[in-house]
């Protein structure tokens, strides 16, 4: 899930996610991993993506500090970045408003040759 | 331009790699070591992207990095997210990324299929826009110089054959023997974590030449023109020095009919459809004649004749789009193998076409050529998809960034078994 969740859009801004089918896999949790990447993220981003998923989990508007010891709230943004995953749905790009089809888990976001 | 090169994109390598998607997953492509240590040296905790992932081939290594994929062709996307993969669809010329947000890029054997420089540089430009400064990028590319042989041309359709016949000695698995230990930990990975993988491997024929059924396999390599090279005129001179040589494939436009007992099936047809198609692409008013007249296939008993008779009249031609039969003892550079010490006789056996004729009479001729070829053609043949190529010369693709893409600067350059590979590293570019 972490493309949808500030990496994509459309074409470099945050998407709203919107998602219709929604499949939470297990991932081996691996806290380190986890700590690494949280610095590395858009975090308003995540959380929108994750309130669009419907798996937010109370996790904070803004981030905290010492994030890397509390094993309860990596395991909270393991649980969005790596195991939920949308199969159906779509992401929006805010300024155009220009829908993505997300389908069987791939999201396409292949422009028709007249949209540049 | 921009029209022409994306319709053959679409034609030559999207198209193509839809078809063959299926066929990709067997042992045939394997991970390329140096890519494999480019992954396995990122940091625990970045985020690589492989843009143009194909099936995925490349992202199950280094669990303790993140990777994302991105491809265009959708069966082989949905291959990757089958196998437990973050991917999407999306063209490489547009990445729906962030600027710098990934600490490491791969481009493996992907830029090669992009039909002009300008896109070439757009693809590589937006890579380094998502790349951090400081992070890294792998680019593998198809050489034009190989251990055994060259590409006669930079521009190149290359067939792919989905049904090669099985050897009996069974390549695949001396293959992996003869490769050591590194590919054998390849394919484990591979069988152990996701799939069961068969020793089928559908280029068997390019690897093991040694086997007699395999040495009559046509391999046809299409030359065409460059699209750039409406445009760039060096291009020109060169094809004329090289005429000479490919003129012996030429026949002129009437002298076609003698010449349909060639022996082995091709795929004129497909090959007559693609000359139409490439030419059209080409064409300006000054280029008309010199295109139309170029892509032809003569009897090899004939050969001699021709030559003579050719020289003359196509020595101040270019060739266009050229067919030209390698004899396949050479494996294309796709495949990780080790390349048999085998001596490159690149057969240059002709085959037969009229094409493009300017008159009535010639046009008539063609159908006829046609239905001829048809019959003669085996089934495989038929099958097989041509894709585009752009074979880089020695230091096109470093030149390609120092000149074009000014926030990447790169750090090695290396051939790789037939693939030029460049490591660059994203840098800050100040603008006053």
């Amino acid at each position: 899930m972490i493309q949808n969740s500030g990496r994509s859009g459309c074409l470099n801004t945050e998407g709203e996610v919107h998602a219709t089918e929604v499949k939470v896999n297990e991932v081996e949790f691996n806290p380190q991993f986890v700590s690494r990447m949280i610095p590395k993220l858009e975090w308003s981003a995540l959380i929108q993506a994750a309130e669009g998923v419907g798996h937010r989990q109370d996790l904070p508007d803004t981030l905290v500090s010492n994030y890397e010891n509390d094993e309860d709230f990596l395991h909270k943004v393991h649980r969005v970045l790596l195991e939920v995953e949308v199969i159906e749905g779509s992401l929006q790009c805010p300024e155009s408003g220009r829908e993505f089809p997300i389908s069987k888990g791939v999201p396409n976001m292949l422009l028709n040759e007249d949209e540049s | 331009m921009e029209e022409a090169a994306s319709q053959l994109e679409r034609d030559h390598v999207h198209s193509v790699y839809e078809r063959i998607a299926p066929f990709f997953n067997d042992s045939r492509y394997k991970a390329w070591p140096r890519v494999k240590q480019f992954l396995l040296e990122q940091e625990p905790g970045s985020i690589v992207a492989d843009v143009g992932c194909g099936n995925g081939k490349y992202m199950h290594i280094n669990g303790s990095i993140f990777k994302l994929g991105c491809d265009v062709c959708r069966p082989l996307v949905d291959s990757a997210w089958s196998q437990g993969h973050e991917v999407q669809l999306c063209d490489g010329l547009r990445l729906p990324y962030r600027d710098s947000c990934f600490d490491a890029v791969l481009s493996i054997a992907v830029i090669h299929h992009m039909s002009t420089k300008e896109r070439r540089i757009r693809a590589l430009k937006e890579m380094a826009r998502t790349l951090r400064v400081g992070g890294r990028i792998m680019i593998y590319v198809w050489a034009m110089e190989q251990k055994r042989r060259k590409f006669e041309k930079q521009d190149i359709f290359v067939p792919w054959n989905p049904n090669p016949p099985l050897s009996p000695r069974e390549p695949g698995r001396r293959r992996r023997q003869d490769n050591g230990t590194q590919s054998v930990s390849n394919r484990q990975d591979f069988s152990d974590k996701h799939r069961n993988v068969k020793s089928t491997s559908s280029m068997v024929d390019e690897e093991d030449p040694g086997s007699p059924g395999q040495q009559r396999k046509q391999k046809l390599w299409f030359f065409s023109r460059s699209l750039d090279s409406v445009l760039d005129f060096s291009s020109l001179s060169v094809s004329r020095s090289s005429s000479r040589e490919l003129s012996a494939f030429c026949s002129p436009i009437g002298e076609t009919r003698g010449e349909m007992e060639a022996g082995d099936g091709t795929p004129l047809s497909r090959g007559r459809g693609l000359i139409r198609q490439v030419s059209s692409f080409f064409c300006s008013s000054t280029s008309r004649t010199s295109l139309e007249e170029d892509v032809f296939v003569s009897d090899p008993q004939d050969q001699a004749q021709k030559v003579n008779s050719n020289n003359t009249r196509n020595g101040n031609e270019t060739v266009a789009v050229a067919l030209v039969q390698d004899c396949s003892s050479v494996p294309l550079p796709d495949l990780v193998s080790c390349q048999r010490e085998q001596t490159d006789s690149v057969g240059l056996e002709e085959v037969d076409s009229g094409e493009l004729g300017q008159n009535a009479q010639e046009r008539q001729e063609s159908p006829v050529h046609l239905q001829q070829n048809e019959g003669r053609s085996t089934e495989k043949l038929k099958e097989s998809c041509l894709r585009y190529y752009h074979v880089f010369r020695e230091g096109e693709l470093t030149q390609l960034i120092e000149e074009h893409v000014e926030e990447l600067h790169v750090l090695h350059t290396c051939l790789d078994h037939a693939n030029w590979c460049v490591v660059a590293e994203k840098v800050q570019v100040w603008r006053v």
